[in-house]
């Protein structure tokens, strides 16, 4: 199958989603990438800028490819909130 | 009909809209109006459907249209020539009571052919609060003056009893007459240059013009969605007022054609008036789908047919009456604008051929600050911060994102001179200038935001007081793309001064002496030496932060953009005698990277 | 007039082409035309000066030393800006409000100058580049309030080391200034340019209180900051330009035109370079001013058509309209400028398909002047509304230019049935004339908007139409706004130069200041009598005393709750008595509401006089133009062919007269469907419309 873009970061390739900088498999397209990836936390509050009413429990969930750590994908949570799940439909 | 005709009509209706907006802004004479741009003005269908939407807060395009309708509805049988009608409740189709809707049925020939519906942020509603943004109200019944739909003037004749009532219920009368009346003038010349339009062409071959234009934008957007990938793609809008945390929750859906907006997972309504109604939602979502998706295409019926909103009853995003709703256009309505600008920016990125119309989210935290008070000259002043307008743009595919550089919901505002406040409020700016670290980190940086701050100034009370709503201080809105981190937060800071200090030019909040109170909801007093400081968000960046040059850090560090800590820490960029020094930042990007690796979570 | 020199010279430079137009009295007038020669535009000055001269049997010094005036208009401002050529730039606010001119009021720079198109189209829009690096602004301690009272002294030595640092780390050049409040109280701008001309006097300095004195920090600095971006080659351009004419014989007086519309002498323009910006549309207002003069024509809509452009300014009862928020290639600038609103749409603007509807577009591209319009033949390969002009039969291919370029009328025709015609289903006619309207109803549509805005009725107008392209679509929009007449001028192509030669020297002041309604006429007339006695005293050093000073007063006034100020004109002259001052706010009231429509004013707030301005000028003698004698209506004369053109009233391709403009005499009347060709543009006259040839050569359209 022909590779195409998932995202910015992210390829589709053989049924797969891939790192589009090191074209490291993931995980299948109908499920998580997020899972597979290297994830690091930090708090927002701690980020350079952040304000003064910042909340405490807020953080930054970076993803990064597992193989060669480009982040791949940020979101913002509350630490009880699950990942932000995107999909792309492969035709057939 | 030939392209011809079809081309000339279709650039007609667009001027017949550019000059109403003109008159608009003529007639009214406001801050809000002619600075802010806080106003609209669309052509509808007989039947109500949106022809021709103009640039202005484009999340009353559809509600205005439902507005329409609801007076059709309301009215049958009584739509006279003539005619003008009122309408802002939030539960029959406004977005607060605040932007009242002036909706002009227009005849041809003794047959209703069309509408026209402008609003305005009128000066006053007579809510619980100043200005129209209520953070006391606790029900829609606190929130001023609402009508689902009036006749205010009948076959040509104003109905003086109407317009008196709703004169009488408001603070500054006159002002909100003159703001009445510059929609009354809008919709006049909407209509006069409307029907000439009819006169010139006939009725028949201006009703299949309309009609091709509709179903054009239709057939124009139905393409391009099916140029982009199927899936689904989320987002999440965290909101906060007085300690209560709440959601905004996106999945968009994108399966051939269509396009689904499902908010299912967003918080229950709020005790607080940061709710909004279902049409405020749809029009929320409609307010980045216009320019992010369809920037070459007429905005109207046409492009709603795509697309679906699902909202569940009770939540935030489509409140139960008699929920308080009057801080929605920066509450949950904002929520909304992020969450679509969120989505449609990750599957524009999902397309080769439309990635680089992809952007992160812009300037995701309006505030409501109106100052009511005396003014130097002993007058009454009331007025909104227009630093709000002022906006940050998001991080682009093509580029960074615009420091201040506005919003996508109102692509033409702008904010005042800090000598237009000064010589309207008795206040003084201390400084008002671009935010350092305020942009969100990325390959491409999201735009700063600003700050600023004020304190009293020949005040013949002593000083004013102000009233602050928006969607809080503790979470991050403007969301980063594709690894882009996101914009920063905004803080408003009552510094309750040290009487004894005699700085009176603080460069900035750590030199004012005293003690700090950070607010973010109510009425507060800005008195004696006390000051205000507001600080507003940055927009999303766009990818790793690693990747972006270290010569377009080195540029950010100097012209005041981001902090060293920043370039050092999130961009991974390093200096030797503050120079940048390539080697070194070689390395440590190479550590940054591998660290992520090991500090998995 | 010095005894011997018999001629006024005038010369604009434009984008393209450099016109000059040279008048004497009894004589007739005389034009050149020659390219412009960025960036040394010197040389294309006497390129064009020498063409006029040869088409007088004169060598180029030999009618400069009978040449007693002469005047220039030049877009080295425009330019210098537009190639971002100027000076190393630095600027100096009050502190804490460093990134004013950098933000823009927020998206203001971002948006503003934009079209529509663009402007919904958010992703793709950034805001220009600055002209000045964040690194090169510096803030100093000071401070002054809305009343203009010093809240915080200049600290002098702080200032020094501002100055040294932006001179010796960012080798800074010009440095401009701009403090808030300054223009209530310069006194700590006037400050810092004490001590740069003390500290380092080679710095091009300049203040926003002098620039621009009026209220509004973003807009005044950046004013100053192009005023000092520019600064250093505009005085270079205009000393390098006298020194040049100098060379040649000349040793009269240069003066140069403002954007204003008015002339001031080459030094007092070299420290303004601001001025100078669009000064050449601004002379063709004025040119159109003088020729409505001319012809008893107080109210004119004036049009002009060329390759890139259709420029449209309005001209109400002899009095122009000043641009509210003008710009230079999306920078914003406060300055008097004369109102000009263009689109892009001209004889080289590129005609397409929307894809999808199919609906033809006109522009915004333009082929320029290079590949140019496909039936040039110099590779265009798009076609454009110039070749729409051939196809509908309104050029002539051989006699285009007077003969001097031949057209390809089988290639304009090949493409446009590839590209436009057959995508539409259409024969090359048929799409030929829709594609005429659409362009025809979009400036229609556009001069609807500026004159209804501004609550003027179009029919109480007479349209001129300037430019190689006006005269073939000026019968079409003519007629939809139903003008009352219509003027092709004999000075078509060249109507800025002449525009120069009708103006007289000009000095705007202003003073700001915020009074009540009403206030005693004498707190206006200490307002005024400083400027009074100014302006007298510069006239005067100029050569202008008694009756060749007029001094002529405005006020704003505004509502004091509403935002848009109006600009009324004193009916008597200062000091003014409490009568007088009265009948000013009456105007005021009349005036808002022309302007901003019925019930637009809220008077119960009262209102306020914001600023104080004063126009000087001193009036130039010129020779009077005069008129041939006119003949009998007969035109048959001029009549060279007949060929099918496009008339409207047909719907399609009917064959029509055409005539040679150099045979028609005066009093020759034309009735259309006709086409004139002069030698260096086209005028169409529909049916029903009649061409009259006056005695100043002007064609003179009425309608039937």
């Amino acid at each position: 199958m022909a590779r195409r873009r998932f995202s910015d970061t992210l390829v589709l390739a053989d049924g797969k989603i891939c790192c589009g900088a090191c074209e490291r498999p993931l995980a299948a397209a109908d499920r998580s990438w997020k899972e597979q990836a290297a994830l690091t936390v930090v708090p927002v509050a701690s980020l350079p800028g952040a304000g003064l009413g910042t909340d405490s429990r807020i953080v930054l969930r970076r993803f990064a490819c597992s193989g060669c750590g480009s982040l791949l994908e940020t979101e913002v949570a509350l630490p009880e909130d699950p990942f932000l799940e995107d999909r792309i439909v492969v035709a057939g | 009909m030939d392209p011809i005709t079809f081309s000339i009509i279709r650039h007609r209706l667009f001027r017949v809209v550019e000059e109403a907006v003109m008159t608009l802004k003529h007639v009214s004479g406001s801050a809000i109006t002619n600075e802010g741009h806080d106003l609209m003005v669309s052509l509808y269908r007989a039947d109500g459907s949106l022809l021709m939407g103009g640039v202005g807060f484009l999340h009353h395009l559809t509600s205005a249209a439902e507005a329409c309708k609801a007076i059709i509805r309301r009215f049958d049988g009584q739509i006279h020539e003539g005619d003008l009608f009122l309408l802002n409740d939030p539960y029959t189709a406004a977005l607060h009571t605040s932007d009242i809707y002036l909706i002009a049925p227009i005849h041809y020939e003794g047959r209703l052919v069309a509408w026209s519906a402008c609003f305005v942020h009128v000066f006053d509603i007579g809510a619980m609060n100043p200005g129209g943004f209520a953070p006391d109200a606790v029900d829609i019944f606190t929130e001023g003056f609402s009508s689902p739909g009036l006749k205010l003037i009948d076959r040509g004749e104003m109905r003086q009893d109407v317009w008196d009532t709703i004169l009488n219920m408001v603070r500054g009368p006159e002002m909100v007459a003159l703001d009445l009346r510059s929609m009354i003038a809008c919709n006049n010349v909407a209509g006069e240059r409307l029907i000439a339009l009819f006169e010139k062409y006939g009725a028949e071959t201006v009703d299949h013009a309309c009609r091709m234009l509709i179903e054009q934008s239709e057939q124009r957007l139905r393409e391009r969605l099916r140029e982009l990938p199927d899936g689904q793609w989320q987002s999440r809008q965290y909101l906060e007022v007085k300690g209560e945390t709440y959601r905004v929750v996106l999945t968009m859906r994108k399966q051939g054609d269509e396009l689904v907006f499902d908010f299912t997972g967003s918080s229950p309504q709020s005790k607080y008036s940061v709710n909004c109604s279902k049409w405020a939602s749809l029009g929320g979502l409609f307010a980045p789908l216009f320019p992010l998706l369809c920037y070459d295409i007429t905005w109207n019926e046409g492009v709603i047919r795509p697309v679906r909103m699902i909202a569940p009853e009770g939540s935030i995003v489509n409140c139960a009456r008699p929920a308080p709703v009057s801080v929605a256009t920066v509450g949950a309505i904002q929520s909304v604008n992020n969450a679509a600008c969120a989505t449609i920016g990750k599957m524009l990125a999902a397309s080769e051929r439309y990635a680089e119309e992809s952007t992160a989210v812009w300037h995701a935290n309006h505030f409501a600050i109106f100052m009511f008070g005396t003014n130097q000259r002993g007058g009454l002043s009331i007025g909104i911060l227009t630093e709000t307008f002022a906006g940050a743009g998001g991080a682009r595919h093509v580029g960074d994102g615009v420091d201040i550089g506005g919003e996508i919901p109102n692509p033409i505002s702008r904010m005042a001179n800090v000598e237009t406040i000064e010589a309207t409020f008795p206040v003084r700016y201390l400084f008002r200038r671009r935010l350092k670290d305020s942009g969100g980190p990325g390959r491409h940086r999201g735009g700063t935001g600003g700050e600023m701050m004020i304190v009293a100034h020949d005040a013949p009370d002593g000083g004013i007081d102000y009233v602050v709503s928006g969607k809080g201080t503790k979470f991050p809105q403007s969301d980063g793309l594709a690894g882009g981190y996101p914009g920063a937060l905004n803080d408003y800071v009552w510094i309750h001064a040290d009487e004894s200090d005699a700085t009176a030019f603080a460069g900035s909040l750590a030199d004012m002496k005293g003690r700090h109170e950070p607010i973010s909801w109510g009425v507060y007093p800005l008195r004696g030496k006390d000051g205000l400081y507001v600080r507003w968000n940055g927009g999303g960046g766009l990818g790793d932060p690693l990747d972006r040059p270290a010569e377009q850090v080195v540029n950010d560090v100097t012209a005041g953009a981001i902090s060293t800590r920043a370039a050092e820490e999130v961009y991974g960029v390093a200096f030797k005698d503050g120079v940048l020094d390539a080697t070194l930042t070689e390395t440590r990007r190479r550590d940054l990277k591998a660290r992520r690796l090991q500090e998995v979570a | 007039m010095t005894k011997g020199r018999k001629y006024l010279v005038a010369t604009d430079v434009g984008g393209t082409c450099t016109d000059t137009i040279v008048f004497a009295s009894g004589e007739p007038v005389r034009l050149g035309k020659a390219l412009s020669t960025p960036p040394d535009f010197a040389t294309g000055v006497l390129d064009s000066i020498r063409s006029a001269a040869t088409s007088m049997g004169l060598t180029l010094e030999a009618l400069l030393a009978q040449t007693s005036l002469f005047m220039h208009g030049s877009t080295v401002v425009d330019n210098a800006v537009l190639t971002r050529d100027g000076s190393r730039t630095g600027l100096l606010t009050t502190e804490g409000f460093e990134d004013t001119v950098l933000v823009t009021r927020g998206a203001y720079g971002r948006w503003g100058g934009l079209t529509e198109d663009r402007i919904k189209h958010p992703v793709k829009t950034d805001r220009a580049p600055a002209l000045v690096d964040a690194a090169r602004i510096m803030g100093v301690a000071e401070r002054v309030d809305y009343k203009g009272a010093v809240l915080r002294e200049l600290e002098e030595a702080q200032v020094e080391r501002a100055v040294r640092h932006l001179i010796d780390r960012h080798r800074v050049d010009a440095i401009a200034v701009s403090f808030l409040w300054s223009f209530y109280n310069p006194v700590n701008e006037q400050k810092v340019k004490a001590l740069i001309n003390r500290i380092a006097p080679d710095v091009y300095c300049t203040l926003s209180s002098d620039i621009a004195p009026v209220p509004g920090e973003y807009e005044r600095s950046s004013t100053v900051v192009i005023n000092a971006y520019a600064g250093r080659i505009t005085r270079a351009y205009l000393s390098s330009l006298e020194t040049l004419l100098a060379g040649t014989g000349y040793d009269g007086p240069v003066l140069v035109m403002q954007g204003y519309g008015g002339l001031l002498p080459a030094h007092e323009a070299a420290d303004r370079a601001i001025g100078m910006l669009e000064c050449g549309p601004a002379a063709g207002v004025i040119g159109s001013r003088a020729l409505g003069q001319l012809l008893d024509q107080p109210d004119v809509i004036a049009t002009d058509m060329g390759g890139t452009t259709f420029k449209v300014s309005v001209i109400q009862g002899g009095t122009i309209e000043y641009a509210r928020e003008p710009m230079v290639d999306r920078f914003h600038y406060t300055q008097p400028k004369i109102e000009v609103v263009s689109i892009g749409s001209g004889g080289g603007s590129i005609v397409t398909l929307e894809p999808g509807s199919n609906a033809p577009r006109v522009g915004p591209r333009s082929a320029g002047s290079r590949p140019g319009p496909v039936c040039y033949g110099l590779g265009g390969d798009e076609p454009t509304l110039t070749d729409v002009f051939m196809l509908i039969g309104y050029m002539d291919p051989e006699i285009f230019l007077g003969g001097s370029m031949r057209l390809d009328r089988e290639r304009a025709r090949q493409v446009f049935e590839q590209k436009i015609a057959r995508p539409l289903g259409l024969s090359v006619e048929t799409a030929a004339i829709g594609v005429y309207r659409v362009a025809a109803a979009q400036i229609t549509d556009l001069i609807r908007q500026i004159t209804v805005e501004r609550g003027l009725d179009p029919r109480d107008f007479v349209l001129h139409a300037f430019g190689g392209s006006c005269g073939m679509v000026a019968g079409m929009f003519g007629a939809e706004l139903n003008v009352r007449r219509m003027v092709v001028p004999y000075t078509a192509s060249v109507n800025c130069a002449f525009g120069l030669i009708s103006a007289d020297i000009v000095h705007e002041y202003a003073t700001t200041a915020l009074l009540p309604v009403p206030s005693p006429a004498e707190a206006v007339n200490r307002l005024f009598a400083p400027m009074v006695e100014k302006a007298r005293a510069q006239l005067a050093q100029e050569g202008f005393t008694g009756d060749r000073v007029r001094l002529e007063g405005a006020v704003d006034l505004r509502y004091s709750r509403q935002v848009h100020e109006v600009t009324t004109p004193l009916r008597g002259s200062v000091p003014l008595d409490d009568a007088a001052l009265a009948g000013v706010v009456a105007d005021f009231e009349a005036l808002y509401e022309r302007k901003y429509g019925k019930g637009s004013a809220y008077r119960e707030a009262g209102m306020e006089m914001t600023q104080f301005r004063l126009t000087a000028r001193g009036l130039m003698e010129r020779p009077e133009i005069e008129a041939e004698a006119t003949g009998g209506a007969d035109a048959a004369g001029a009549r060279v062919g007949r060929r099918p053109i496009f008339v409207d009233a047909e719907d399609g391709m009917v064959p029509s007269d055409i005539y040679d403009f150099e045979k028609l005499r005066p009093g020759n009347v034309v009735a259309g469907p006709a086409v004139i060709h002069t030698p260096i543009t086209t005028i169409v006259l529909q049916a029903g419309q009649r061409g009259t040839l006056d005695g100043y050569r002007n064609v003179i359209i009425d309608f039937a």
